[in-house]
């Protein structure tokens, strides 16, 4: 039994709807409970800035990282973060760290934790693959983990939703998160990963898939459809189709719209919609490229069935990576870069290539001025999840240079300076004076994700939720983020404090301890008729398609060490 | 009696999954579906050749000695190093080169994998160009067009042909072969060569030269192509360009005739840059044929822990990478290094000569099931349990999926992933008293 | 001006690492302190003076002193590695990675060098009066550049990937060079006075001169009539042609 005593901290809490008030804090076995007995331990948080522990709800942390760092040499002795990138040593605490956008998986985690972050989602886990992707969150440090699973071109999906099968697709869904021990369903450019098998693209949402008769449309909402059946803690996660593409942005809003009427038994969006930088791009080409972010976000205003991440873009060398395959060739014919390729049997596709988005670049200047504009221009804070989509447009390790840009126009103005005069017409960010608040960044950055995943013990610090606590080098009384912007970067870039289910692992900026993480998973229930009816379907694919057989598919026990088994019931 | 399905075959990396496996009294007594390789290995082969006990070389000679030991000696061994080499960890389990990494991390040492003698050069290929790549099932479903380079499945992956490429049958390949067709080029006409369709033989050490004849056919520079390159007379070259372009889906699966000949890893590079061109076209892939069973997971547990694959110097604390600096044989042939341990994999049989007299030299500690080569050059020896068959654990195919080998019968000997704890204990023990 | 020698006292096999033993690194230092100065020995590090005899005359600033280096230090690698001024002079076979990521100075190395020779270098001089390895002027594992400016001249031979992608600068070699020399090359110039195989695969842009014997062309180069340089008229190949936009001049006899 471990008590602690968090005294003066100024504490930034939006779900429990606390904005920067001075309370102490009361820790007991890695809960936030009423209080403690006087032999807890003390830590005095001299009024600073106090919020629950960061929830990155959508990065690349597991699997196909690992395809990047493979690739990726150059990227391990990159230094472009000071303490939070590149080599270092192995001490008396840690294990040895390398690397910028693709660090190992113990850098991934100790840095995370020295930016205040306790939860980190992986955006994509294939199913096929979802053993190695828990390989890699058992050697992630510190974090609590989870992953969103691939569906979007699964052939037993698509089948279900051409033959009309919804009872099944659900079971089938539910299997393929038990398989994977993912948490919700991820959809990347619906149907062109199938189509990319054979090195072909789906033009848009009504562009038949070759050879399985569906559309993008259809997979879209029979899966979001699939996903209300059974209850999933959160909605699905929707990569668009056409991303990277000028002109794109008609698609995202033709997406979003799709799915306005789909009803959820629970209190939290219908759709995500992820990195929507990429896809709020206007032009026909990339002559005539430009942010398409006030279109998109005067949609998002007028609706409350969705929610969505930034992608911010951060200048300098980046690693895309997704399972949006043809993006990645056509990038890596475009960049002139190398390019890995991942095609995977009945399930998906994906690519890695590297990039560097530079502010002399026009496309790249309009692309850093879209994800702002789409931070600041959609008004609820509620719909807007902070990412970079860590690293596609940039490292994690830039989040705290990327909070400035949100809550500082001065800062953005300096920026702006820098850019091409041509980039200037094509982008909105120097006429948006909005700047946001300490408690408008925290609802971004763990607040709103509690909600948007239904987590109700992550992102906030109420009685019962984890012990997950940063404290920032930050006086919210006294501070002035829209001036201080470098004092901001500096506090976010090391926590003062971060605390992981009770235990501090961070004391000013560094690494204090390195206990293990918990990785969530969604055990979906589903009636046994329809499992076994889809059983019967799934075992002719494994006999004839899948080269991995049926018993071995499945990621065993062995690879959770530390699971937290969420379970739903269908409806 | 126990009869155990779906067992995962840890020889090649084919990493066969739907071997039946029978157990009578402990003793694996009948395989199912194994080719001959993979039963070899499951019955009999690991019954002869097994080091018995710990041993230390005692003037000259390896006696046996206590596990507690071996353990002590091993430890002091790697202490006193001023920088060791710790090799192989390919014929075991993820688990346990996770516990080689942190080993050699807190010793300040060099660790490397057999890559360091077949597929190392396909790795620096990848980080030339990146690597086009998928599943074996995606080529099983699709692929119209497969080719051999410089590899031999037909001997060293012996159900490859069936369960993956050439013969398998799949969803837009109901037909297996008659559907697909099969391409080899080699220097020399192998078994595999055989079987194929069409067979390219190429001058040895010209493949860099012949990809590159490719290349410029598929990009519509064929003017630029003399009348024979590599060996090969260029309208030979038209076709074989032609066809790759026409296929739906071709697949480029490459062997140690790519990556161990003249220009290396240049090869390998080449056929990356090959098969970005094709996508221009139709669509098409490349998988390394891997030899030991997890010799990729090696690859991708390395990644993750140390962010590069293989050859890895801890020498200065954090990682360093510079394959032809820091792979095993680079740093034995010049004698950069003071100990060694080998695991996992034969050093003894598959090193050069110049490498090997060196390991004569310096203290090598061993670990491993079996007796070889290596044992004679070693001075402190480890038997350990035969993974895939004594112990469970986990290994990556070819392709990269990773797949959960089962423990099918009972051992006396502890696990690489055991000893190799017990030696970062010991190391931090004897580091702590000085 | 300043003058410091350091004699390594004892051959060793395991190698050094020292990339401290550049101008910068010692200018107006005293030889107390450099004799202090940390390099790594395996997987520890000793004092400069522990293995090297150190003998110093004078005190200035970096572009202002010269570092001797007696003994057999080929085992004894990065040395001038960063260096951005002075000057070195090795009397010995150096080592791997001498000069790598250079910006300025000079090094001049009285012996053969191993590989990677003033690697990624972006400015400076390199005089290799002997053998190179493998690697001169290339780039490292996975990066897009190696050598971007400066010079690298050779008397001898060197080995394979030579200016392995090669963004600017200039290597001369005087002897024969290895397989694939100046492979990627995208802006720099390279001439080889021998003979070699297979140059310039994948170059985009940038120079290369062979004067002696080219073993294999690449089957990716364009004939563009001749050139003449230095009154030697050359057959002139434009290409790769498999890299989109290339600019690149191969000139071969």
């Amino acid at each position: 039994m471990s008590e602690l005593l968090i005294k003066n901290a100024v504490v930034c809490d939006p779900i429990n709807k606390i904005n920067c008030e001075k309370m102490d804090i009361s820790v007991k076995d890695g809960k936030i409970v009423d209080s403690v007995s006087s032999g807890a331990k003390v830590i005095d948080a001299g009024g600073k800035l106090t919020m629950a522990g960061g929830v990155d709800g959508h990065t690349h942390c597991a699997g196909k990282i690992n395809v990047g760092r493979f690739m990726s040499p150059h990227d391990m002795r990159m230094t472009n973060v000071p303490g939070l990138s590149g080599k270092e040593a192995p001490t008396a605490t840690t294990r040895a760290q390398v690397g910028y956008n693709t660090p190992n998986a113990f850098a991934i985690g100790y840095r995370y934790a020295k930016l205040g972050y306790t939860t980190i989602g992986e955006a994509a886990i294939p199913i096929i693959g979802a053993r190695h992707t828990h390989e890699e969150f058992e050697a992630i440090p510190i974090l609590d983990k989870f992953g969103l699973t691939l569906f979007g071109s699964n052939w037993q999906v698509m089948e279900y939703i051409r033959d009309d099968e919804p009872e099944k697709l659900a079971a089938y869904v539910a299997w393929g998160l038990k398989a994977s021990r993912g948490y919700g369903i991820k959809i990347v450019n619906p149907g062109g990963g199938e189509a990319w098998g054979w090195g072909k693209n789906v033009s848009g949402l009504d562009d038949p898939v070759p050879n399985f008769d569906v559309t993008p449309a259809q997979i879209v909402v029979g899966l979001a459809e699939a996903n209300e059946k059974l209850n999933l803690p959160h909605s699905i996660h929707l990569h668009c189709n056409n991303l990277g593409k000028p002109g794109n942005y008609e698609t995202t809003i033709a997406t979003m719209k799709l799915l306005e009427n789909i009803k959820s038994k629970r209190d939290r969006q219908v759709l995500h919609v992820t990195h929507v930088q990429f896809n709020a791009y206007g032009g026909t080409s990339w002559r005539d490229f430009e942010s398409a972010a006030p279109q998109v976000s005067d949609y998002i205003n007028t609706t409350d069935h969705m929610t969505f991440d930034l992608g911010q873009a951060i200048f300098g060398p980046a690693m895309t990576m997704t399972a949006d395959g043809p993006v990645e060739y056509s990038n890596s014919r475009m960049l002139h870069a190398k390019w890995s390729n991942m095609d995977v049997e009945l399930e998906d596709a994906s690519g890695v290539v590297p990039i560097t988005y530079s502010p002399k670049n026009f496309v790249n200047a309009v692309q850093w001025a879209i994800g702002l504009e789409l931070a600041l221009l959609v008004k609820d804070p509620w719909k807007v999840m902070f990412t970079t989509d860590s690293p596609n447009g940039g490292s994690f390790v830039n989040y705290p240079e990327a909070y400035t840009y949100l809550m500082s126009a001065k800062r953005r103005a300096e920026v702006i300076e820098t850019l091409p005069e041509m980039a200037l017409g094509r982008m909105n960010i120097p006429g948006i004076d909005r700047e946001l608040d300490l408690y408008e960044l925290a609802i971004m950055t763990r607040a709103m994700q509690s909600k948007m995943y239904c987590m109700d013990t992550k992102g906030h610090i109420g009685v019962g939720a984890d012990a997950d606590i940063a404290i920032y080098d930050l006086k919210p009384d006294s501070v002035d983020t829209s001036v201080e912007y470098a004092a901001v970067k500096k506090a976010f870039s090391g926590a003062t404090y971060t605390i992981k289910g009770g235990e501090v692992v961070v004391k000013d900026g560094e690494i204090t301890m390195t206990p293990e993480g918990r990785t969530y998973w969604v055990n979906a229930k589903m009636p046994q008729a329809v499992n076994d009816a889809m059983q019967v379907d799934l075992v002719q694919k494994f006999k004839r398609y899948y080269t991995v057989n049926q018993a071995n598919y499945m990621v065993e026990d062995a690879y959770l060490p530390h699971p937290v088994e969420i379970t739903t019931e269908a409806i | 009696m126990a009869v155990i399905t779906d067992a995962i075959c840890s020889l090649c990396g084919s990493l066969c999954d739907d071997i039946t496996v029978t157990v009578e009294n402990n003793v694996i007594t009948d395989v199912e579906r194994a080719c001959i390789l993979g039963r070899n290995k499951f019955v009999g082969m690991f019954l002869h050749d097994r080091i018995e006990s710990p041993m230390i070389r005692k003037n000259g000679e390896l006696v046996d000695v206590s596990y507690e030991e071996a353990i002590d000696e091993a430890a002091k061994i790697l202490v006193n190093s001023k920088r060791t080499l710790s090799y192989g960890w390919c014929s075991t389990s993820c688990e346990a080169i996770s516990k080689a990494i942190q080993l050699a991390e807190e010793t300040g040492s060099l660790i490397d994998s057999t890559a360091n003698v077949c597929h190392g050069p396909s790795a620096l290929a990848v980080q030339e160009k990146g690597g086009p790549s998928a599943t074996l099932g995606v080529v099983k479903n699709r692929a119209d067009l497969i080719i051999f380079w410089g590899c031999n499945p037909a001997h060293a992956h012996p159900r490859h042909m069936s369960r993956y490429s050439s013969f398998s049958k799949g969803f837009f390949t109901q037909k297996g072969r008659k559907d697909r067709k099969m391409v080899v080029v080699d220097v020399r006409k192998t078994d595999t060569a055989k079987l194929a369709d069409k067979y390219v033989e190429l001058e040895q050490g010209s493949d860099y030269l012949y990809l590159a004849a490719i290349r410029s056919i598929v990009n519509g520079h064929e003017d630029v192509v003399p009348e024979v390159v590599a060996g090969v007379p260029k309208e030979e070259i038209i076709e074989v360009a032609n066809t790759l372009k026409e296929a739906k889906f071709s697949c480029i699966f490459y062997g140690m005739g790519v990556t161990q000949s003249r220009s290396k890893y240049k090869n390998g590079d080449m056929v990356s840059s090959l098969i970005s061109d094709l996508n221009q076209h139709s669509k098409s892939v490349m998988i390394g044929m891997r030899g030991h069973y997890n010799v990729t997971g090696f690859g991708q547990v390395a990644t993750w822990e140390t962010g590069f694959p293989m050859a890895i110097d801890f020498t200065r604390g954090a990682p360093y990478y510079n394959p032809g600096e820091t792979g095993a044989n680079d740093v034995l042939v010049r004698g950069d290094v003071d100990a060694a341990i080998i695991a996992a994999a034969d050093a003894g049989a598959h090193f050069p000569q110049e490498s090997l007299k060196y390991l004569a030299k310096i203290p090598v500690i061993q670990i491993d099931p079996y007796a070889n080569p290596t044992t004679e050059l070693s001075d402190v020896v480890f038997p350990a349990a035969v993974v895939g068959v004594e112990a469970e654990g986990t290994a990556y195919r070819m392709d990269g999926i990773s797949l959960r080998m089962k423990k099918l019968i009972d051992t006396k000997f502890k696990t690489d992933e055991e000893i190799t704890v017990d030696l970062i204990n010991k190391v931090r023990e004897l580091k702590g008293g000085a | 001006m300043q003058t410091v020698t350091l004699s390594l006292k004892e051959k060793n096999t395991i190698p050094i690492e020292a990339d401290a033993i550049n101008p910068d690194n010692f200018a107006s230092k005293s030889k107390d302190d450099i004799a202090a100065i940390m390099v790594w020995y395996g997987n520890a590090q000793s004092p400069i003076g522990d293995l090297f005899d150190v003998s110093i005359d004078g005190s200035d600033s970096a572009g202002n002193t010269k570092i001797i280096i007696n003994g057999d230090v080929s085992r004894v690698k990065r040395i001038g590695q960063d260096m951005s001024a002075g000057e070195i002079v090795i009397n010995s076979s150096v080592d791997m990675h001498c000069g790598s990521n250079m910006t300025g100075g000079k090094i001049t190395i009285n012996g053969d060098a191993d590989s990677w020779l003033g690697c990624e270098m972006k400015g400076g001089e390199i005089e290799l009066n002997g053998n190179g390895g493998y690697y001169v002027g290339g780039g490292y594992r996975g990066e897009a550049c190696g050598m971007k400016g400066g010079k690298i001249t050779v008397t001898g031979n060197v080995r394979d990937y030579l200016g392995e992608h090669i963004c600017g600068g200039e290597i001369v070699v005087k002897g024969d060079v290895g397989l694939l020399p100046g492979i990627s090359n995208s802006g720099g110039k390279i001439v080889i006075e021998g003979n070699t195989t297979m140059p310039a695969s994948e170059m985009k842009s940038g120079t290369i001169i062979v004067k002696g014997k080219v073993a294999e062309l690449m089957p990716t180069f364009k004939e563009d009539g001749t050139e003449e340089v230095d009154g030697v008229t050359y057959r002139k190949l434009l290409g790769d042609v498999n890299i989109a936009g290339s600019k690149g001049v191969l000139l071969v006899k």
